[in-house]
């Protein structure tokens, strides 16, 4: 009760306090949110990746054709359980990539049976899985936001572009099932049979050789399995198998994957956090003045208190407990101010555009914990000085 | 057993390469329940001797006991811990914290004492009565009179139930009138709680209603006189 009387003793210089910690709490909670969000995006693709070997073809091979004949080879490597063919297109084609913290829309074509092996097992809040059926689809949850389809509704994929020519060709799918959120690809991507994405493949070769290739033997890539639970170097082997016993295909190594994910998540989280804890120490040394001040304007009761039987650890617990008030204030207000903003900011994300900010329990804790012992911390050198004071001289100040 | 024992308790301070003795191997002895004004000059030491019986200053020699026990072998956070149960102080400023009220100004020291608090409490209610102050017992400082504030520090130094009261120029900053009622007041706490009062005046009319003089001159004591007989110097 002292603690926060002695803090509203003077309002307008505590209300400056608390508010350089509150925009130090409110820029990590807002940059924070935006780093949890990319890290989640990533996380999506470090568990995707780090679960299967992505076969592609060889360097220096631009055209992603590859026989389906190659699965039985893969499949013969040591390690390897299962592997399936791999398409993907654009799910509005003509679309100008922007930097943007998602996956563009993608359509997805393969085996409905892979989702058992993927790490990143998928599941539908309405509908069902794919079933094997042509003419079937099933949309991620920002993907189905965007074009507003419940199950049992029919989308055109790829989307006609506005602008489209006259040759253009798209299909009519079956919305059999809607995703829950991920968080990350899946929410972007429509998913679509093997068949109907040699369709697909098809309509995408140029014309000159469409009517030459046979779309149902061929494949973008492959997605390989290794034994359920395997872990990263024993994918990595089973990489490096293929490599060196499959010709015309090049196997990524998992962990090369998962290790440039991390990386690149890492560096973004560091500037992020960086800049919002600048904001938040420089907030912090508001705290430091104002306890000295505090301190300086309290000398004669310091003594006082000192003289009715203080001790140097009650005085100095008395201003630490008041700087980390401030802190805890800040904090608070922060905290709650910034998570307001990122749930308004996405609430009013465009249907289709991925959310840009992801509120953790990691975050929370973070952010006004942070705060707490930033407060702590900055009240101790004036905490100490107060402890410090000679009674006889405090209590004949001026 | 004597309250307070000082046993040639010598206090010097350093001004630059000049060592100043503000107080020069004083020697004497007080009872418990004695009420002893210290008078002397300005720069006599009387200030500096309140400071060492209140345990806020160590001396530079000699001892100091206090309920037998010796204070200069505590540590600071001993001393603290005795000044809290032991010793109650009154300054001529008040020294009351004008964010409180006169009960929380009253129970200020309670909050270093462990389990205090409870009978703490009532005890201060009760001493705020007996310093007529209960129609003020929600009243801030800034809301009471000088005497009234004098009363609710009284009270404040007498909450922990102390052995020993140390007042320094207590009467200093109110009129002859209000200094007079506050005297009546400390005597009759002095009579009916057995309280030893050590007060510290340059005002010879307050010194005279004590009934133990001790007059201190450069540091030493130059006379101690109980009221109608003289001790001597010690």
């Amino acid at each position: 009760m002292e603690t926060i009387r002695n803090v509203l003793r003077h309002k307008l210089r505590s209300f400056l306090t608390v508010l350089g910690i509150l925009i130090g709490v409110l820029a990590l909670t807002t940059m924070g949110a935006l780093a949890e969000n990319f890290n989640a995006l990533l996380d999506g693709g470090v568990k995707y990746f780090g679960g299967s070997v992505q076969v592609g073809p060889p360097d220096g091979q631009a055209a992603s054709l590859l026989p389906l004949s190659k699965i039985d080879e893969i499949k013969q490597v040591p390690g390897v359980s299962a592997a399936f063919p791999a398409y993907a297109f654009q799910a509005k084609p003509g679309q100008i990539t922007t930097v943007s913290f998602g996956v563009p829309d993608t359509i997805i074509a393969g085996d409905p049976q892979e989702n058992q092996w993927s790490a990143l097992k998928l599941t539908t809040t309405q509908g069902h899985y794919l079933t094997g059926s042509s003419g079937e689809v099933v949309l991620g949850s920002t993907i189905d936001k965007e074009f507003n389809k419940k199950v049992g509704d029919t989308i055109d994929l790829p989307v006609r572009p506005a602008d489209a020519k006259p040759d253009f060709v798209n299909h009519t799918f079956t919305v059999v099932g809607i995703l829950n959120v991920t968080r990350t690809a899946p929410d972007t991507f429509a998913y679509i049979n093997t068949t109907d994405g040699q369709m697909l493949l098809k309509d995408s070769l140029p014309i000159a050789i469409r009517d030459q290739i046979d779309v149902s033997k061929i494949s973008e890539g492959f997605d390989v399995y290794g034994a359920p639970g395997s872990s990263l170097s024993q994918l990595d082997k089973i990489a490096d198998g293929i490599n060196s016993q499959v010709t015309g295909v090049k196997a990524v190594r998992p962990s090369t994957v998962v290790t440039s994910f991390k990386s690149g998540g890492a560096i973004f989280t560091a500037i992020t956090t960086a800049a919002a804890l600048l904001a938040l120490i420089i907030g912090g040394l508001s705290v430091v003045n104002t306890m000295f001040m505090a301190v300086a304007e309290r000398v004669r009761e310091i003594g006082l208190k000192k003289a009715v039987g203080a001790t140097t650890l009650n005085v100095m617990g008395e201003f630490l407990l008041e700087a980390t008030f401030i802190g805890f204030l800040g904090g608070v207000l922060g905290y709650g101010l910034g998570a307001l903003i990122t749930i308004i900011a996405n609430a009013t994300t465009p249907a289709g555009q991925p959310t840009l900010f992801l509120i953790t329990p990691n975050l929370t804790i973070l952010s006004i914990g942070f705060a707490i012992a930033l407060g702590a911390v900055a009240g101790v050198l004036p905490a100490w000085r107060a402890a410090r004071m000679d009674p006889v001289l405090a209590l004949r100040s001026e | 057993m004597a309250n307070v024992e000082l046993v040639n308790l010598t206090k010097n301070y350093k001004r630059g390469s000049e060592i100043i003795r503000a107080l020069d191997g004083v020697s004497l002895k007080i009872d418990k329940g004695e009420f002893v004004a210290v008078v002397g000059r300005s720069g006599s030491g009387k200030t500096t001797m309140l400071d060492l019986l209140g345990l806020l200053l160590k001396p530079t020699s000699g001892s100091l006991l206090i309920d037998g026990v010796d204070t200069t072998k505590l540590s600071d956070r001993d001393r603290a811990r005795m000044r809290a149960r032991r010793v109650g102080f009154v300054f001529q400023e008040y020294n009351l914290l004008s964010g409180m009220n006169v009960l929380e100004n009253v129970t200020l020291p309670l909050r270093y004492v462990r389990d205090a608090k409870a009978a703490g409490r009532a005890r201060a209610i009760e001493l705020i009565d007996r310093v007529g102050l209960t129609d003020r017992i929600t009243h801030r400082p800034t809301e009471l009179s000088g005497g009234q504030m004098q009363r609710v520090a009284i009270a404040r130094s007498m909450v922990n139930s102390p052995s020993l009261i140390l007042l320094d120029e207590p009467t200093g900053a109110v009129d002859t009138e209000t200094a007079q009622q506050l005297v009546d007041l400390l005597k009759r706490l002095n009579r009916e709680d057995q309280v030893t009062i050590v007060l510290v005046t340059h005002d010879l009319d307050i010194a005279g209603e004590a009934r133990r003089q001790i007059r201190l001159k450069d540091g030493k004591v130059l006379t101690d006189e109980r009221v109608g007989e003289a001790v001597g110097a010690a």
